[in-house]
């Protein structure tokens, strides 16, 4: 019994040994890929190919365990980084500590030895999309054409300009402008596949969103973002003008319903009576 | 036979001066506080009218009372499903308009007004909001007949007459009202007690009057909707339902109740009926013609030694069987007949009970002075200025049988009373009226004696109520001796 007690902690350090190497790979598909290749171009944040050998290995491992710390230190690497990312701030990733920054490192550098990482990312090309492409976005967004994976249609949480009737959800932000906000057809694409906010990401970890289902989603927010579709605040005062009106007629079936209901007595006598005597 | 007692009432209307006494008294023992401005335990209603709150006895508009379906009784404005769907809203209760808005004056305008060329005038001022309001409407808004083209005119009992009658009710020559004092009736069989989804009423075992647990309400004011008497009220201020309680801290201490010891009239008569409690529902089934006599059925002869044992056996203290002996009620109702419950079509059998009025001989203006209708001896009854149909919906659930008994037997009295003082009628002729009435000559001769000649020992037999051995049964009466007293309520305030 004692004997086991002494070789438990061993054996751990044992087993974590290759075991990190994978850990650090899903880690980085789960958290980084949706703004970071490795050898694929620049996303919303840079190609991480060979960042090792670009940047001091500690400040990396401080940097990324608080991105936001070494903006308020004033830290000019990473302001210059902010400013190449167009104001985007790398988030705070949760449970990232100094080993797992240390492991993510190592992995990088490895993948950054291969002839093509696995983290090159998606490579769409700038072709301009076709009309069909759109098309077939819009049905995926709108729940026409359900997701491969068994993820929720997009309209349940969000809307774009352009669909029409009452509009799509309010619960997740607007993406009409999504595109712009990405930057370009690559970063969206990234984000797609590996959606990084808490929202999508408890939704869609276990039902990914297919290749096949994200170029036509990339179109058409592309479309929308270049003004495609019509304004999105009609549908709002649409929407509104329903709730009012649906709130009157259950209003009115409700009167109509009760129309016999105890009102009052000596009210109406009254006035009855004096009618009758032409008082009124 | 499961023997109780009930502190009952009855009040004769023939002595009803319609002072409104009773009602102020109450008013300042009870319904003085926040909340209950507009409450009258006790009122004073003009027949015909249609009272307080308006048209209560419409019980197509106020859903009160209950109903008998075949075999079994429900309550008109609830059922235990319907409860939980209405828990927030009952559909059936009088507005504060059907009350009426309680209102004060503000008397200081009187001093503080402006000059003008107009005496100032005390305005008045809603009790509820604070704000002037326009009076529209009053707790005795129709007394003695007024607005009654409107208020008269729609009174509930008036269903049946023919057009001919509700016209000659209201002629000059023939215009007639009496009052109809109102208090909680305490009935045997309540609707308010039924529908309280919380089960704060409850008819008190020893007495039977009907209380209303403070603690225990919700507001969910079932009782206002279901009492067909509309003498439940709800506070506003507090939040909770009131109702009558009979006095009971004076009853208790052997006094009448303010109402009953402020009558002018000397109307009220109030003592305790013994009655069988295992026959209430079976009774309250029965068809509308038959309730008068079934509820006279359940009380019982208090000097039956069957029922004294059964009494001894339920709990009820001799003394309490000595009283029911004595009791002016049990006389009224059981022996002579003469007083009937209101509206018992209303299926709750109440337990205060009326002597109708004799109304006045229909008489017209004729070339040598006024000269009555009939000299027939009993003729006049329906000929009476109230007609029949009016105090039979009132009093006999639309039955004239039993209200033509009582005023038989009424004039009968008073044709023997005036044939040994007046003289002018023989005394056989009176005689025979008696017989023909279902009476006799000691008979009418008490009932002279209990309607005219008496005392408040006669009028207010109330028993010993034995406080002290009901509260044992709840907790122990030695439980302060020796302690260092009850403590203050509330402390003292001293000082300079």
């Amino acid at each position: 019994m004692k004997g086991v007690l002494h070789v438990a902690p061993l054996a751990v350090l044992v087993l974590a040994g290759p075991a990190m190497g994978q850990d650090a790979a899903d880690f980085f598909r789960q958290n980084c890929v949706s703004c970071h290749t490795i050898g694929g171009g620049r996303l919303s944040g840079p190609d991480l190919k060979n960042v090792t050998q670009r940047q001091d290995r500690a400040w990396l491992v401080q940097f990324i365990q608080n991105p936001q710390a070494a903006m308020d230190r004033g830290d000019p690497i990473a302001l210059r980084l902010r400013e190449e990312a167009r104001g985007v701030v790398m988030p705070r990733i949760v449970g990232m500590d100094q080993a797992r920054a240390e492991a993510l490192l190592n992995m990088i550098d490895a993948e950054s030895k291969l002839e093509k990482s696995q983290f090159v990312g998606l490579q769409i090309s700038d072709q301009p999309f076709t009309p069909a492409d759109i098309a077939q976005g819009r049905r995926i967004f709108t729940g026409d054409r359900p997701l491969a994976g068994g993820g929720p249609a997009c309209i349940s949480c969000h809307t774009i300009r352009g669909l029409g009737g009452l509009g799509g959800g309010f619960l997740a932000p607007d993406l009409t402008k999504v595109f712009e906000r990405m930057g370009s057809r690559a970063s969206l694409a990234s984000w797609l596949l590996a959606p990084a906010t808490p929202g999508m990401q408890a939704t869609f970890r276990q039902r990914a969103f297919t290749s096949e289902e994200i170029l036509p989603l990339v179109a058409l927010f592309e479309d929308t973002g270049r003004g495609g579709g019509q304004d999105a605040r009609v549908g709002n005062f649409v929407f509104l003008l329903f709730g009012l009106g649906g709130a009157a007629a259950a209003l009115v079936a409700f009167g109509f319903a009760w129309r016999w209901r105890f009102k009052a007595v000596r009210a109406p006598m009254v006035e009855a009576g004096r009618r009758v005597r032409g008082l009124v | 036979m499961n023997v109780r007692s009930q502190i009952s009432m009855v009040f004769h209307l023939d002595k009803c001066i319609g002072c409104h006494t009773c009602s102020i008294a109450c008013k300042n023992i009870w319904t003085d506080r926040n909340g209950t401005e507009y409450m009258w335990w006790n009122n004073v209603e003009t027949k015909p009218g249609t009272g307080y709150p308006t048209a209560w006895e419409d019980q197509n508009k106020y859903n009160g009372g209950w109903a008998a379906d075949g075999s079994r009784l429900r309550l008109k404005s609830t059922s235990k499903t319907q409860t939980v769907f209405n828990i927030f809203h009952n559909p059936s209760m009088p507005t504060m308009d059907d009350y009426y808005e309680p209102w004060t004056y503000d008397y200081q305008h009187l001093f503080n007004a402006p000059e003008g060329p107009d005496q100032p005038t005390a305005r008045p001022i809603s009790m509820v909001t604070g704000e002037p309001i326009n009076v529209e409407s009053g707790p005795n808004w129709d007394d003695d007949l007024s607005g009654s083209p409107i208020y008269a005119a729609n009174d509930p009992n008036l269903a049946g007459l023919s057009e001919e009658e509700k016209a000659q009710l209201s002629a000059i020559e023939r215009l007639v009202f009496f009052y109809f004092p109102r208090i909680c009736n305490h009935c045997l069989n309540p609707a308010c007690v039924a529908s309280c989804p919380s089960g704060a009423l409850y008819k008190r075992g020893e007495d039977g009057i009907v209380l209303l647990d403070q603690t225990r309400c919700r507001a969910w004011r079932a009782c206002i909707s279901a009492c067909p008497y509309k003498k439940v009220f709800f506070n506003w201020s507090t939040g909770k339902s009131e109702k009558c309680i009979l006095c009971f801290p004076r009853v208790e201490t052997g006094q009448a109740p303010a109402c009953f010891h402020s009558c002018v009239g000397r109307i009220r008569y109030l003592g305790v009926l013994l009655y069988d409690a295992g026959g209430i529902e079976r009774m309250a089934r029965l068809p509308e013609e038959e309730l008068v006599e079934a509820q006279r059925s359940l009380v019982l002869d208090p000097t039956d030694p069957q029922v004294i044992a059964a009494a001894r056996k339920s709990g009820i203290h001799d003394a309490v069987i000595e009283s029911a002996q004595r009791s002016p009620v049990y006389k009224f109702v059981k022996e002579w007949k003469l007083a009937l419950p209101p509206h018992v079509e209303f299926r709750t059998f109440p337990m205060l009970f009326y002597v109708p009025p004799l109304a006045p001989v229909m008489a017209n203006r004729g070339a040598t002075g006024v000269e009555n209708v009939s000299q027939d001896l009993f003729h006049d009854i329906d000929t009476a200025r109230v007609p029949m149909r009016f105090l039979a919906n009132l009093f006999g659930a639309g039955h004239e049988g039993k209200v033509r008994y009582t005023l038989r037997k009424q004039k009968a009295v008073r044709w023997y009373r005036r044939a040994l003082t007046v003289g002018d009628v023989g005394v056989d002729l009176a005689e025979r009226m008696l017989r023909e009435a279902d009476s006799n000559v000691e008979e009418a001769e008490a009932i002279y004696r209990l309607t005219s000649l008496c005392t408040v020992d006669d009028r207010y037999v109330i028993p010993p109520m034995y406080r002290e051995e009901a509260i044992e049964m709840m907790r122990d009466p030695l439980e302060h001796k020796q302690g260092v007293g009850f403590g203050l309520l509330r402390g003292p305030r001293r000082g300079m």
